[in-house]
């Protein structure tokens, strides 16, 4: 469970979250929605540990943002897959590196990570382009590997920071299903959005965000 | 197993993929073990000289008249184990007289009548030591014995020598400390440089659950390489160096440079290797804090 309780950050120069109050179960699959700058970022910041609440704390499985200690993060991370609207790949790796890294950090075995990567990259459909470097592929392509990379090590939660933002509709519509398979395999699933039309009707539960406060859930 | 053969590989590929950082790394830690290397050489050489010297450094002892052959013997050995002596030859009055007999082709005893030349001792000192020889404290214990006359030595060139190449040991120490301090700080703001270029990479090491010391391990990796190639690009100049003007400076000073090329290379990389660790652990270390 993602759980936050009254918690606020803010930026030096202003903007942030304030008083948020949420918690998300397990298996669920929620969508973030507001506007840019509206907080989306900062609060999914908060929910991996790359920010720390100024007041409140966020708290998911064992892990405290109060409590924990800077050497346990990483381990936290682990159990947690991000993907990100700039995809953030390593452009002087090909897809099979890239994907394959998060094992390598856990320290998984060579016959594993293969396996497992070679697991992932037919579960994304791009088994064809495991030697392809990220700039020869499409946006689509890399947010999809960037699915898999977050995936390859079995997460317990998925926290995606606007994956459909560089994506056509036709694209960001097949990665929402995507994220929707992986959600029903028992993944816990919280996707930030700018975009209510795509989200829309879809039947899953809605955060709305405005101004750093949470004004819908 | 396999984590080890990952960070290892990762050192390894990342020499290529920061290939001008690597070789502005490479370059500097390179200039720097030449420097370090020749002045090591030298130094080397230098310990040589003073112990050729040192060799040549003697205290004559002469002996008051009508001291018997052994009390003289006994007198010797009680030299010998004054520290910083390492050897001692008795000269009778019988070898003193052969002595200038084969040196003016003269019987003193023809001469005078009876033998005037006195027992001696000649008494070489020890040739390996780091510290300044001091010779006083030696002459000093000699002629506390009643039985010597006279003591000779050559004590203000001995004194010269000594403070000159102590001084020059000291100067030797302090340039090879401060070459390498200063090669530490370049190199450390060479990987700087590569590390700010690889921001990205850190950071998604970070976000996939990597711990400070797998961050790490590549760029000291990356470090440690640079160092042993810099090392072996520097032995290969001295050693070419060397080679190539070993004659020149045989026929010049007489002196037979003294190196190994696999000493050279041992030493060179060791420091290359200290040098570079301790660069690219700084620069990491600080980018993460």
């Amino acid at each position: 469970m993602i759980q936050l309780d009254n918690v606020s950050y803010t930026y030096e120069k202003g903007g942030g979250v304030s008083n948020v109050n949420l918690a998300i179960q397990d298996d669920e699959y929620a969508f973030l929605i507001g506007p840019t700058g509206s907080g989306k970022t900062t609060l999914l910041r908060l929910a991996y540990m790359d920010l720390f609440p100024k007041v409140g704390k966020v708290i998911i499985d064992k892990y405290d943002s109060s409590k924990i200690k800077q050497k346990k993060i990483p381990f936290f991370r682990r159990k947690i897959g991000m993907i990100f609207q700039d995809y953030h790949l390593l452009n002087d790796r090909n897809l099979f590196e890239n994907i394959a890294l998060p094992l390598h950090v856990i320290g998984f075995q060579k016959d594993e990570i293969v396996d497992r990567v070679t697991e992932s990259l037919e579960e994304i459909g791009l088994e064809s382009k495991s030697e392809h470097f990220p700039d020869e592929l499409s946006g689509g392509e890399q947010q999809r590997a960037c699915v898999a990379r977050a995936l390859v090590k079995d997460p317990d939660i998925i926290l995606a920071d606007e994956p459909t933002g560089n994506l056509d509709p036709v694209t960001s519509f097949e990665l929402i299903k995507l994220l929707e398979e992986i959600n029903r395999e028992g993944t816990t699933i919280l996707m930030a959005s700018h975009n209510y039309n795509l989200i829309k009707g879809r039947g899953h539960r809605i955060i709305e965000i405005q101004n750093g406060i949470v004004r819908k859930s | 197993m396999d984590k080890i053969t990952f960070l290892l590989s990762e050192g390894l590929k990342n020499l290529w993929r920061h290939k001008l950082t690597a070789f502005t790394s490479i370059f500097s830690i390179f200039l720097t073990l030449t420097v370090a290397g020749s002045l090591l050489i030298v130094s080397g050489n230098t310990e040589r000289i003073i112990e050729y010297l040192r060799d040549k450094y003697k205290i004559e002892v002469f002996f008051k008249q009508n001291i018997s052959d052994k009390r003289i013997q006994e007198i010797s050995k009680e030299f010998k184990s004054i520290r910083g002596v390492r050897s001692t030859t008795v000269i009778t009055k019988t070898d003193a007289k052969k002595i200038f007999k084969s040196q003016f082709g003269e019987d003193i005893l023809n001469l005078v009548g009876y033998n005037p030349l006195p027992a001696s001792c000649v008494i070489n000192l020890v040739k390996e030591q780091k510290n300044k020889l001091n010779i006083r404290p030696i002459v000093d214990r000699i002629r506390k014995f009643s039985e010597v006359d006279e003591v000779n030595y050559q004590g203000r060139l001995i004194n010269r020598i000594e403070t000159a190449y102590q001084s020059f040991v000291k100067v030797s120490v302090v340039l090879l400390i401060i070459i390498l301090v200063v090669s530490v700080l370049i190199i450390s703001n060479t990987v700087r440089l590569t590390i700010y270029a690889k921001k990205e990479l850190i950071k998604s090491f970070q976000l996939v659950g990597a711990t400070r010391s797998f961050i790490k391990t590549p760029f000291i990796l990356e470090g440690v390489f640079h160092g042993l190639i810099g090392a072996f690009i520097a032995s290969l100049l001295l050693y070419g160096s060397l080679e190539f003007s070993s004659g020149f400076i045989l026929s010049l000073t007489g002196l037979i440079i003294d190196f190994s090329f696999f000493n050279l290379l041992f030493l060179l990389s060791s420091l290359g290797i200290v040098i570079s660790f301790l660069g690219s652990s700084r620069a990491i270390s600080q980018f993460l804090k």
